[in-house]
């Protein structure tokens, strides 16, 4: 009888189990499996709304970029055009090596910001953890399709920021930077994505 | 020391010097090859009779009259006007006393440029143009030259159309924090040079959609369909996707029903029977929400599709028809839109999914019931054996 009790048992969890894929597929329109490249412009995208909300939320009036950081990705050189002739493999790796720097400049401005206890730093860690996923993403893809992965160049960050203005340009300054790279690389990222399946 | 002063560096720093002291806000620049002398207005105008020093008593005449505006004409002929305004303007003459033309010049009034009020106009990210309006009206003709530059960037050209007042920027390196403006104003009175500053991503606000077209449906008196194209200005190309807004209302109504979506056709389900539409539409760039929408389009009017015979019901009739345009509205306010989606076939695949989810929940309910069940019945069991084998003790002898 404790046999018969033990497999009624077992019978039920079972059951439960079967229903996990049900609950899962019983969405109303079937849709579209994302492809990696969906996901690698949705979650940029989210980056993007992420950095203009830390943007509005801790606005900084200021027309007047101290250019504290030397090694940010280079942006402004890139015109609509480049976007048109834009190749899988190199345009991947150079955003990877881009993310990588940015990711190093914001690991930076978010251990400043905890020492002058910066009331974005909750969602500068989600927008450091989102950025970690998205590069971890990428390096997938990049895989996928044999793009190299680029010499990582060590970040010149600035020394240290005495005053609690010092730290808001700065996050100002680097927030503004990195919203435009955001925009490019979401266009990037749509604009490849017809090369990434001819590849697959 | 004479080679020391011909040399071209000598001259080149007396050039500089000369240059570089004369005064800023000359009052008076007389244009010898044109004859045209400018001066400022409100201010004392001074105009010799020629180069030569003239002994004999000269005359004046503004445009062959002898009669000027406020003036004094001193010993050595020169004419000095007092305090001018615009009736100072025209063409002077100085006469001997037998009346021979001795030397004549015209006189411009005005004032120097002031700063320009500078706007730009973003209408994709392949251009930019900047037009500006004069603060100072300086009633005088002025030259411009504008140069653009992104943030720590060469400054290069924006092409200046005088007329127009604006001048034009293609392709600029779009994903820059700021870029700078810089305008210089130059008339014969003096220069000024206008900077602004700029974000060409916040600028950004494409032309309004064009063709817009909203037909009826045959058959269906609350649908219409619009359509309409891209801005003609906007890259046709993967990388710049837009976002269009659809705004609709029966005339009269001061309530706009809205759309979204970023293909067209759209196909709007809610007209209401009988009454005449307005529709308008604008855009923006989908990616970049800090970009400005577009203006709107002029208001396109419409009647939904109705036939003085057709019963009421006629919508109901058709309401499985299948649409076959792709329309995805993203959202609407203030009513609902049901769009018809092409992957309706996909119901069938839900409705077997949803009787075989009903059929397991039912297994497991009866699972359920049947354990319990046999986990009572054990119980009873075990109950009877205890009172038997107590009933059996008690009758046994000590």
């Amino acid at each position: 009888m404790k046999l018969l009790l033990d497999s009624s048992s077992s019978l039920l969890f079972s059951l439960l189990l079967a229903q996990l894929p049900v609950f899962t597929s019983a969405s109303p329109v079937p849709q579209r499996r994302p492809t990696d490249m969906d996901k690698l412009s949705n979650q940029t995208k989210n980056l993007l709304k992420l950095t203009q909300e830390l943007l509005r939320e801790h606005a900084f009036d200021s027309d007047v970029e101290p250019h504290r950081f030397r090694s940010l990705p280079e942006m402004s050189n890139r015109s609509a055009n480049d976007l048109n002739n834009l190749e899988l493999k190199p345009t991947l790796s150079q955003l990877h090596a881009d993310l990588k720097l940015y990711e190093h400049h914001f690991e930076w401005l978010n251990k400043v910001s905890k020492k002058h206890h910066h009331p974005a730093l909750p969602k500068l860690v989600e927008m450091i953890r989102e950025m970690k996923s998205l590069i971890n993403l990428l390096h997938r893809q990049m895989l996928r399709v044999e793009a190299p992965r680029l010499t990582q160049v060590t970040p010149s960050l600035p020394p240290h920021l005495p005053y609690q203005f010092d730290v808001l340009q700065s996050s100002h300054e680097l927030l503004q930077h990195f919203k435009l790279f955001c925009d490019w690389a979401y266009r990037a990222f749509i604009s490849l994505k017809p090369k990434v399946s001819a590849v697959q | 020391m004479p080679g020391l002063l011909s040399s071209p560096v000598c001259l080149t720093v007396i050039w500089f010097l000369s240059w570089s002291l004369r005064p800023s806000h000359a009052q008076i620049q007389t244009d010898e090859a044109s004859g045209v002398q400018y001066a400022h207005l409100e201010s004392n105008v001074t105009m010799a009779c020629g180069k030569s020093q003239i002994r004999t008593p000269v005359v004046w005449h503004l445009n062959s009259s002898s009669v000027l505006p406020w003036h004094k004409v001193t010993s050595d002929g020169t004419l000095v006007l007092l305090y001018v305004d615009h009736s100072a303007q025209g063409n002077y003459s100085c006469h001997d006393d037998r009346g021979l033309l001795l030397h004549s010049v015209k006189l411009r009034l005005g004032h120097p440029p002031g700063l320009l009020s500078i706007s730009c106009q973003v209408p994709n990210h392949t251009h930019v143009r900047c037009s500006w309006v004069e603060s100072v009206k300086t009633f005088l003709p002025a030259k411009y030259s504008a140069s653009f530059r992104g943030n720590g960037k060469e400054w290069r050209p924006c092409v200046v159309d005088v007329i127009r007042k604006h001048c034009d920027v293609d392709h600029p390196f779009f994903w820059t924090t700021i870029h700078t403006l810089r305008v210089t104003e130059t008339n014969a009175l003096g220069s000024e040079t206008t900077s602004v500053r700029i974000r060409l991503n916040e600028l950004l606000k494409p032309d309004p959609p064009e063709s817009l077209l909203v037909e009826t449906l045959e058959g269906y008196p609350k649908r219409l369909v619009v359509s309409w194209n891209i801005p003609s200005s906007w890259p046709l190309h993967d990388a710049f996707p837009l976002m269009f807004q659809i705004r609709y209302r029966p005339q009269g109504s001061i309530y706009w029903s809205e759309v979204y979506s970023e293909h067209s056709p759209v196909v709007i389900f809610d007209a209401l029977a009988g009454h005449l539409h307005q529709f308008q539409i604008r855009v923006r760039d989908e990616v970049n929400s800090e970009s400005q929408w577009s203006d709107w389009t002029p208001v396109f009017l419409i009647r939904p599709w109705e036939v003085s015979s057709t019963p009421e019901s006629t919508e109901d009739r058709f309401a499985d028809y299948f649409f076959p345009f792709n329309t995805k509205p993203e959202t609407s306010t203030a009513k609902s839109h049901n769009s018809v989606h092409p992957e309706d076939e996909g119901n069938l695949g839900l409705v077997i999914l949803l009787v075989l989810f009903s059929v397991v929940i039912l297994t497991t309910v009866l699972s359920l019931i049947f354990v319990l069940w046999v986990r009572q019945r054990r119980r009873n069991h075990v109950t009877k054996q205890e009172l038997t084998s107590m009933v059996k003790m008690k009758s046994m002898p000590i």
